[in-house]
């Protein structure tokens, strides 16, 4: 599904070049679950961008389901990523002016989703995440493991075929990060990749796969049994 | 999608209330300033513009050359119009206007009118005044013939049909109503309430109408459709060549004939039956823009410093497939909803300063926000405010990189800051020159009102009798009636008082060289206590004396810059120097020191007086200060007594003096407020920027406590940064404020200096208004405890 050759990303300021990605070349199967691990500044968050499109490499190849998109334009990155792409991020990023069920909604709105088609589709995923009776709450009314969980809610209302989770647990206690990870699990065994950027060994063990990376390098990979 | 970036912008303005008040306040009041004064605009410029051939109508201006001055009138004489016409043939119609006033008297009841016009049939086929009834090619033609307007004819007769009805003009002229002709509309210079056949003028002074050097009415010309004005007036001097004898020119006078365009004739220089001003019209466009502009830029920053708040839910929207045009959008309908809003309290707004305004205008500009579109012209501005105000935050706003927002790296750019600080300063520049301009204004003013005039102007009274021969012909015994009522000091009668007008004579005066020196001088008719009664100072030979026979007819007194013109080096040389004016021949025998028989715009031009107590239409009388409403009522019943054929319309001199002044007052009062609304919103403006900075700031701010800073240090951090701006602003604002007013004192012969003292308030009054703003802010922040500013973060 994702097929990425020799990738590269560099950032400049006025005096130093930092190599953010060097040369990196990863594959994940359609249905995998891979935990992308590392120190500070190995270059997770900047791998996760540019596999979500928020981001362009500066050289190499990035192939999604058979398209070559590394020098696609915002627009058309944009589009590809409505459809597709789902994203989960350790501070939630939840729109504070809108209720729980309207954060749910907005990519629906923004893939052109009929509005009573919109309501059923959200209803659904709210039920699935058990936090249906606090649909018409705002954001800050809600717990950090309620929050993530709207904001799961929000990456798969779509039914996107990849989700990208940046440290999904951070912001969490154990109790409601275990059940995160669980959510997560969950739908990768219905079909949605999943791939994680992470610091925890723990959360990390719910992948199949586990790639660590230094320097923007992969140093390691270790298949889960 | 609209109705969630609906929704989502109406939670933003909620969520943040103090914001979207002080956007909302500032857009509201600076939109409502702007209608009022684009009403005010709209409406000077529409004068005489609803005739229906307004395009080919002109005015016959004359300048009158003679040997040391140019007299620009709008008034020419009476052949002229006629004499045009029948010379050539492009001029389809002329007609031509005097303005008179008399006492009306219908049935038994008198009645004052003022704003009467001598005028001819062609009249109403230059003009679109349509007669309700009567016929307009006959209603003027007869002498003796009245047309009434609608209002003044149903205070006359009520219901009853006035075509028929008799009127006694000036208590001898029975004059039949022949017509009655729509009120005329507020936007006219043309402000009549009758309208008298000229034939009448003819019928009682026989060859008044062939003067060609008598210059007393307004003539209006028709032109055919397409004619070329200025060929026209290329042949004036040959036209004037051939009918103007040397005897008319009295002696050296040239003449010069220019057509002025109907539409333009009210804001002619020269004047008019009422004048307006095309440099308060550009002033107040400019005043207009500026109080809008100062709204849309604190909309613009406000929006801008807040969008690191906004930059977040920019991020996400982007991340779950927001694309850029969508956010624009949505931004720009969120500052359109709340021009919206704007418009709709401005709508308000505008209805309840109407009538105010109404009222500091001096005339019905509109009775209502509905008239002429203004409220459509209002919601596209208002439109227009909010997408031309979006743009640059949503721009902005929706170029934001995702990834970076959502790491949490994003911060406002410096440049934005720059340009928020840009905007603070130009914004104060503006007030800053408004609150200078008013200041001189009204130093002007106050400056005219005190300024020693040169004549005694308090506890005068004048009444008014217009020349009755009555009155004339008892004059004396009337004067004496006055002087019994106890409280009254002195009594005169005269053809003008300061302040009000006077004739124009064409005279001859014997100059240093011994040559006649021909002049056209002001001139006042008057009788033996007029010098007297006005306290005026005589600084050369002697005021007029009963004990010597001939000053009722050889004698004048002249002011000293008559003595100027004439080129004598002092005032006693000029004494038992020759004159010849109207009909009569003698010497000088006085001369006063000048006084302001007009407002300080004008010089103080040559006048001399003369003993002709029959040619005098007011009576002054000099009254006590004590108990003067007694006084009055014991004059007035005299009044109805000895003068029962004319009204009782008396004046104070002081007041009436002033009176010049109201167009100036209320330029005064209108800039006044105008500078008031403009301070106003910009410190709007500064109180939001000052609060969000300090918002920003509330973790340095805990962090510098902790660390040992004082309140008044803390206070005094974030003031600075806006105080500067100010400061900035008033370096800008003192050389623009100084040039303007300078060009504005230009049309005051008499006026103040702008001295540094204006500049040093205005720029601490707004310093201080400054200081105020930001500092409630600035304390606010200071006091509060550090350990909840560092526990929030």
């Amino acid at each position: 599904m994702i097929k990425i050759t020799d990738l590269e990303k560099f950032y400049r300021t006025e005096e130093v070049e930092t190599i953010a990605l060097n040369k990196l070349t990863i594959d994940v199967k359609k249905g995998e679950f891979v935990a992308i691990m590392g120190p500070s500044g190995c270059g997770k968050s900047t791998l996760l961008n540019i596999l979500g499109m928020l981001d362009d490499p500066d050289g190499g190849s990035y192939v999604f389901n058979g398209v070559e998109v590394a020098h696609f334009n915002e627009r058309k990155r944009a589009d590809l990523r409505k459809h597709n792409i789902g994203f989960v991020f350790q501070s939630f990023n939840l729109i504070d002016e809108l209720t729980v069920f309207e954060n749910v909604e907005l990519p629906l709105i923004y893939t052109g989703v009929p509005s009573s088609e919109r309501v059923k589709r959200v209803e659904e995923v709210l039920d699935k995440m058990q936090i249906m009776h606090r649909r018409n709450h705002y954001p800050q009314q809600l717990s950090g493991g309620q929050q993530q969980r709207v904001a799961i809610a929000r990456a798969v209302v779509n039914k996107p075929k990849l989700i990208l989770a940046d440290e999904p647990t951070g912001n969490l206690d154990s109790s409601n990060g275990n059940d995160v990870m669980e959510l997560l699990t969950d739908l990768n065994e219905h079909g949605t990749t999943i791939i994680m950027v992470t610091h925890s060994e723990h959360d990390a063990r719910y992948s199949h796969r586990i790639i660590r990376l230094l320097d923007g390098q992969t140093v390691m990979e270790n298949i889960m049994i | 999608m609209i109705k969630n970036y609906i929704k989502i912008a109406f939670r933003n303005l909620w969520r943040h209330k103090s914001f979207s008040l002080i956007n909302i306040i500032g857009l509201a009041v600076g939109m409502t300033a702007f209608l009022l004064i684009l009403m005010y605009v709209t409406f000077e410029l529409s004068y005489d513009k609803f005739h229906t051939k307004a395009d080919q109508v002109y005015r016959l201006n004359v300048d009158i050359r003679s040997a040391n001055d140019v007299m620009k009138l709008s008034v020419s004489s009476a052949p002229m119009g006629p004499t045009i016409k029948a010379d050539f043939p492009e001029v389809l119609e002329s007609t031509r206007i005097f303005g008179g006033g008399y006492v009306v008297k219908v049935g038994n009841q008198l009645f004052q009118e003022n704003r009467v016009f001598l005028t001819e049939p062609s009249f109403f086929n230059v003009f679109s005044f349509p007669l309700i009834k009567g016929d307009p090619k006959t209603a003027l033609k007869n002498p003796f013939s009245v047309v009434l307007t609608e209002t003044i004819a149903k205070k006359y007769f009520g219901s009853a049909d006035p075509i028929g009805k008799t009127l006694i003009i000036d208590g001898k002229a029975p004059s039949l109503v022949t017509g009655v002709v729509k009120d005329v509309p507020a936007n006219s210079q043309f402000k009549f309430d009758m309208l008298y056949s000229i034939s009448t003028l003819e019928k009682k002074y026989p060859g008044r109408l062939e003067q060609w050097g008598n210059f007393g009415n307004f003539t209006y010309l028709l032109l055919s459709k397409g004619a070329n004005a200025a060929q026209l007036q290329s042949k004036f001097p040959a036209f004037l060549k051939k009918h103007i004898s040397d005897a008319d020119r009295k002696g050296g006078e040239d003449y010069a004939l220019y057509l002025k365009p109907l539409k333009d004739a009210y804001m002619d220089t020269r004047g008019g039956f009422e004048q307006g001003s095309l440099s308060n019209v550009y002033i107040f466009s400019v005043v207009a823009l500026f109080i809008l502009l100062i709204a849309a830029i604190n909309f613009i920053n406000l929006t801008t410093a807040r969008a690191t708040e906004r930059a977040k839910e920019v991020g996400v929207r982007k991340v779950i497939g927001a694309a850029r045009n969508q956010l624009t959008m949505q931004f720009l309908g969120e500052s359109v909803i709340l021009c919206l809003i704007s418009f709709a309290i401005s709508v308000l707004l505008v209805s309840i300063a109407l009538s105010p305004f109404n009222q500091l205008a001096g005339k019905i500009i509109s009775p209502n926000i509905f008239e002429h579109g203004y409220i459509f012209v209002l919601l596209i501005i208002s439109i227009l405010i909010g997408v031309v105000a979006g743009a640059y935050p949503a721009l902005a706003l929706s170029n934001f990189k995702p990834v970076v927002i959502l790491k949490g790296k994003f911060s406002s750019s410096a440049k934005g800051t720059l340009l928020r600080k840009g905007l603070v300063v130009f914004q104060f520049t503006i007030s800053i020159v408004l609150i200078v301009g008013t200041l001189i204004v009204y130093n002007q003013l106050n400056y005219m009102r005190n300024q020693p005039l040169g004549f005694e102007k308090n506890q005068m009274v004048t009444i008014d009798f217009g020349g009755d021969e009555n009155v004339i012909k008892s004059y004396e015994t009337i004067k004496n009636e006055f002087k019994s009522i106890p409280n009254i000091l002195a009594v005169s009668l005269s053809s003008g008082i300061p302040g009000g007008g006077n004739a124009n004579a064409h005279s001859e005066l014997e100059n240093r060289q011994g040559t006649m020196q021909p002049m056209n001088i002001n001139m006042y008719n008057i009788d033996y206590d007029f010098i007297k009664i006005y306290g005026m100072k005589v600084i050369a030979g002697r005021a007029f004396s009963k004990d010597y026979g001939t000053d009722s007819t050889k004698a004048i007194v002249i002011n000293e810059a008559a003595v100027k013109n004439l080129g004598y080096a002092s005032p006693n040389d000029a004494i038992g120097k020759k004159f010849s004016q109207w009909g009569r021949e003698g010497k000088i025998i006085g001369v006063v020191k000048d006084f302001h028989y007009r407002s300080l715009q004008q010089n103080v031009e040559p006048l001399n007086m003369r003993v002709n107590p029959s040619d005098a239409g007011t009576f002054t009388l000099k009254i006590s200060s004590e108990n003067i409403p007694a006084t009055l009522s014991a004059i007035e019943n005299k009044w109805k007594v000895l003068i029962p054929q004319r009204p009782f319309n008396y004046a104070f001199v002081d007041e009436n003096f002033n009176k010049q002044y109201a167009t100036e007052e209320r330029f005064g009062k209108l800039f006044m407020y105008f500078a008031i609304l403009a301070i106003f919103i910009s410190c709007l403006g500064l109180l939001g920027l000052a609060s969000y900075s300090t918002l920003q700031r509330t973790r340095e701010i805990g962090i510098r406590k902790v660390l040992g800073a004082s309140i008044p240090g803390i206070v005094n951090m974030l003031s600075k940064e806006f105080l500067q701006l100010v400061f900035i602003a008033a370096l800008i604002a003192f050389p623009l404020s100084w040039y303007g007013m300078h060009s504005w004192l230009k049309d005051f012969a008499y006026k103040v200096d702008i001295g540094w003292l204006v500049f040093a308030v205005a720029g601490i009054l707004a310093f201080m208004i400054a200081i105020a703003t930001v500092s409630f802010q600035a304390i606010r922040a200071a006091i509060a405890n550090p350990v909840k500013s560092l526990r929030s973060e």
